[in-house]
């Protein structure tokens, strides 16, 4: 197990180079500029910025200079945002981007699981029906109609929640909705299946011999390997969600890491395009290694050497 | 019965979605909830992130209304005109020959911190914006400032042996050796030895790096000879025309008249900084823990992406005028987003070009509200004149005359219909000058006046055209014809790839087809590629291009063709024009200088290098309780001008009037700055 951990951490640092080396090459390739606007600068302007930012090396020592800013886990400073560090700037809008992921994680889960439950237990049933016809409209409707929808609704129908911004609890409303929805969909219909398929396997039918009551049977043996499918699809789940989603961030104006990345991409402003796809390629590394190890603790089936 | 149940919800659900559409859009005086904040305080969305609260960096427009709040400058925009209204500077004068500025600065102007602003804060802005180090983009604002683009351009003087610099005079006898390089001694202001200096005819200056100077020699193979063996001394800081004669009077040096410069002024590029406060903290600065400011207002809070909150500066030596205790900049590009906090009533105005194409229609309707007004841009094609068959004046000519302007401006909305190179409607002066010299221009050059009245459209007159140039004309009904041997395959028109470009250019394509019986095809590229294609002339006949004016003033926009390098992107010089602005550019009478600068505009329009289409029109919303935030030509707010209006009686009506309008509360506050000005000009005459 331990060396199992310790192989997949170590195979985790390559990778990330190798994201940033390709993202980097991918930048360079892009025409343009951080600085290239609507108005023509002059030469002399556009050498001394060149030589402020020491894009008058060759490419050679540039990425050199890049790779050693990456091992050492400084990405220097935006090139946009003068004055602000890489770091600061990852650090400062990630946690905007968690709170809303993490509550929608939580409330997906919540719904999801129950809704799983439930339908399983009752399959056939009206609630089975109900819940995953919900669900099929909950994966299909995509969130960049959701959002608009709920806040037509809600805010500018009736007027009871704020359209957008960072604020108080209110504000959190709307985009935690919008943005669990899919999630909550996907993970009651793994639930489901997943809990159906374990329903009908022999440990439970033994279980049910052994005279366990309906309860015991449900909590400690069936949920625990019906919810391996859930499992293997939050994690990186709960990754994504951490690091912000761009269309909820963009359509609620949340100062998210999501939001950020995309105007670093538009504004090729490199040093922050390169820290965000680093901090993100490690942050999915990192939660599928956690998925793996929990199958582990989840189904004694499931063993690592 | 269960599925009647969930039916009816669904339905319920629909309804509801619908009813809170209509009922938001239909009757109602007012564009959703719209009631004053209950406190003094405005909530404007700002657009994109500011690249920093460094006046001196960042270059985008939304940056600069929020930097006009926390900085003042020598003077300040008037809030409907943007003309130069006194700020830190309470009065100034100008040379007799255009070059040479005094500031008088009020002795009450404090930083955000109480140190006082003294001309020597000044000195050290303006050489902080052209340090090379820096790097600042907007650095050639301020390269009218003699010697000022070489110490940006890192150039060197040319020392002789004997210790005598060369000269520029010597090396080039083209226009650039003015006239104010003559007078060795001038007088203006006490006489120093700073201004000895800065008034001895101008050194010769080369670049420093090697590199770049070899290519200079190159093209200048008599320079190179002349500063073969000599001492190259770099150009300094100290040696750019900005002065500090006391603590309270600025004098500035400038290498050629420019009569516009005091309009440039206000940019913020221009705003003063404080010295202590940036060399302690280096580029943090900025931070809200460090941060020192200059303007009505100063820094409260900065949550990059979520708020920029600004609150009045009590240490602000206009304090008193300031009327709104609080700004709140939210920072949003997303259209949609900004027009629903809007509605919503969670903010007061938003930022200019926000209200999407597709809901202009609807909020029109809003005539309290929306903002539709001529503003300092224009849109235009440029026409790649080194390659035939746009080579050919004549086929320019006709391209230009077979597009109907009008209808263009409707089938785009907002835009009004343009044929010169200037935009209508802002320069009323300025157009007052070009109406008359027109006149007697036409006699000059025997042009029929109808024929001139239909320079906005006319087909017959372009088919003919086409015709003189030798090419097969077929005509057709309404003056129309068919070109039958145009060589089509090399004219194109290439875009940077927007929605509203490629409506532009689709509108154009078939104006030519229908009028002209010519298919341009049409190429649109990512932006970023767009830019040096077209400044390459790597494009076949016609490229789009737009401009803003970075001043109040025709020479922003003429100046476009001014040199042999020009920014044109057209490839389109002539020696003569330059002259013609030169001499007016010169002029210190501003009526006789609109009339030489119009005869500019004609001579260059007459070679028709570009195709104006339309002056570009502001497009955004306020709240009618906001007073004071006006649609000027850049949409820069004087911030310190703006109140809420608590009385529905006084709010703003039919916002297409509101610059006509008077609004006695701000006409009082500016007629009070003024003052200063008016008093020191009287006494000046007085003393005269």
């Amino acid at each position: 197990m331990l060396y199992f951990i310790i192989r997949r951490l170590l195979i985790i640092i390559p990778t990330a180079l190798l994201v940033v080396s390709v993202t980097w090459l991918l930048i360079r390739l892009a025409p343009g500029n951080f600085y290239t606007g609507e108005k023509k600068l002059p030469p002399a302007i556009e050498e001394n910025i060149k030589k402020k930012y020491g894009l008058d090396k060759s490419m050679g020592e540039q990425y050199l200079m890049m790779i050693k800013n990456v091992l050492s886990g400084d990405f220097g400073d935006s090139l946009k945002y003068q004055g602000q560090s890489v770091n600061e700037i990852i650090r400062r809008h990630l946690p905007y981007s968690a709170t809303i992921g993490i509550l929608a994680y939580l409330l997906a889960l919540i719904v999801g699981l129950t809704a799983g439950i439930l339908a399983a237990l009752k399959q056939n049933s009206l609630l089975d029906y109900t819940s995953m016809a919900i669900a099929m409209l909950g994966i299909s409707i995509p969130n960049f109609v959701l959002g608009p929808i709920l806040v037509i609704i809600f805010a500018l129908g009736l007027y009871i929640l704020p359209p957008a911004r960072w604020g108080g609890i209110s504000n959190l409303i709307l985009p935690v909705v919008t943005l669990s929805a899919i999630y909550a969909a996907y993970i009651a219909r793994l639930t489901r299946a997943g809990m159906l398929e374990i329903l009908r396997s022999d440990f439970i039918r033994t279980a049910r011999a052994k005279g366990l009551d309906e309860k015991t049977i449900l909590l400690r043996h069936a949920l625990r390997g019906g919810i391996i499918p859930v499992v293997s699809f939050t994690g990186p789940a709960l990754a994504h969600l951490l690091a912000g989603t761009v269309v909820v961030e963009k359509i609620f104006a949340i100062p998210g890491l999501g939001n950020i990345f995309i105007q670093s991409v538009l504004n090729r402003d490199e040093p922050l395009i390169l820290g965000i796809v680093a901090f993100l390629s490690i942050l999915i590394m990192v939660f599928n290694l956690l998925v793996d190890i929990s199958y582990g603790f989840l189904d004694p089936r499931i063993r690592y050497s | 019965m269960k599925r009647e149940i969930f039916c009816g919800l669904v339905l319920a659900l629909i309804s509801c979605i619908l009813t809170s559409c209509s009922s938001s859009t239909a009757g109602g005086r007012y564009w959703g909830k719209t009631e004053p904040p209950k406190e003094n305080v405005l909530r404007y969305i700002s657009g994109s992130e500011p690249e920093s609260l460094d006046p001196q960096i960042p270059t985008g427009q939304p940056e600069a209304r929020i930097l006009m709040a926390l900085y003042d400058g020598l003077v300040e925009y008037h809030p409907k005109t943007m003309a130069p209204i006194p700020a830190i500077a309470e009065s100034w004068e100008i040379s007799p020959d255009g070059t040479e500025f005094i500031f008088y600065l009020r002795k009450n102007a404090k930083f955000s911190n109480g140190d006082p602003i003294t001309a020597k804060d000044f000195v050290y802005t303006f050489r902080r914006g052209l340090s090379p180090e820096l790097a600042a983009q907007n650095a050639y604002l301020a390269y009218e400032i003699k010697y000022a683009q070489a110490y940006n351009s890192r150039e060197a003087f040319v020392k002789d042996k004997d210790g005598n610099f060369l000269l520029k005079k010597d090396f080039f006898e083209d226009t650039k050796a003015s006239k104010s390089e003559s007078d060795k001694t001038s007088t203006f202001g006490p006489d120093t030895e700073f201004h000895r200096f800065i008034n001895s005819p101008e050194r010769l200056t080369v670049p420093l790096d090697e590199k770049t100077r070899e290519a200079f020699f190159k093209k200048n193979p008599k320079i190179k000879e002349a500063v073969e063996g000599k001492e190259l001394v770099p150009v300094r800081a100290e040696d750019i025309g900005v002065e500090a004669i006391d603590d309270y009077t600025l004098r500035l040096k400038l290498a050629l008249p420019a009569p516009y410069f005091l309009d440039l002024l206000a940019h913020q590029f221009f705003r003063v900084v404080n010295q202590r406060v940036i060399e302690k903290f280096g580029k943090e600065w900025t931070k809200p823990e460090n941060i020192v400011t200059s303007g009505a207002f100063k820094l409260a809070i900065h949550r990059p992406y979520d708020v920029i909150v600004v609150v009045k500066n009590p240490t602000y030596w206009d304090a008193e005028n300031v009327s709104l205790d609080r700004i709140e900049f939210y920072p949003s590009e997303e259209q949609t987003t900004s027009m629903n906090l809007y509605k919503a009533g969670s903010v007061d105005a938003i930022y200019n070009h926000t209200v999407p194409a597709s809901w202009i229609e609807e909020m029109r309707k809003f005539k309290d509200e929306y903002l539709d007004h001529p503003e300092v841009a224009i849109e235009y094609y440029t026409f790649n004149v080194t390659k035939p068959p746009m080579n050919d004046i004549r086929v320019r000519k006709a391209f230009a005359l077979a597009v109907d302007r009008f209808a263009l401006s409707k089938f785009r909305k907002t835009t009004k219909p343009l044929v010169d190179f200037t935009p209508e409607g802002i320069f009323p002066q300025y157009e007052a000058a070009r109406k008359r010299v027109y006149e007697e221009l036409l006699k000059e050059y025997k042009i029929p006046v109808e024929e001139w009245e239909k320079r906005y459209f006319n087909p017959a007159k372009a088919c003919q055209l086409m015709r003189e140039a030798g090419y097969q004309v077929r005509d057709k009904e309404n003056g129309r014809c068919e070109v039958l041997n145009f060589p089509a395959d090399e004219v194109s028109v290439t875009y940077n790839t927007s929605e509203s470009n490629k409506a532009v250019a689709e509108f154009m394509q078939a104006q030519w087809k229908q009028n002209l019986g010519i298919t341009v095809q049409l190429r649109n590229m990512e932006w970023k590629t767009f830019l040096p294609t077209r400044k390459a002339l790597d494009y076949k006949g016609m490229a789009r291009a737009g401009w803003v004016g970075d001043y109040m003033d025709p020479n922003t926009f003429l100046k476009l063709f001014y040199g042999p390098d020009n920014d044109s992107s057209t490839g389109w010089y002539d020696p003569k024009f330059d002259r013609m602005l030169d001499e007016a550019n010169s002029e210190t009478d501003p009526e006789k200088r609109f009339e030489l600068l119009a005869r500019a505009e004609f001579y260059m329009l007459q070679a028709q290098p570009v195709i104006p289409l339309q002056t570009q029109a502001t497009n955004w919303i306020k709240k009618p309780y906001v007073k004071g935030l006006y649609p000027n030509p850049g949409t820069l707010h004087a911030w310190k001008f703006v109140y809420i209006e608590r009385d529905p009686a006084k709010w703003d009506r039919d916002v297409d009037n509101i610059m006509k309008e008077s609004d006695p509360i701000i006409e009082e506050k500016i007629a009070r700055l003024m003052q200063t000005q008016i008093e020191f000009e009287k006494r000046k005459k007085a003393g005269a």
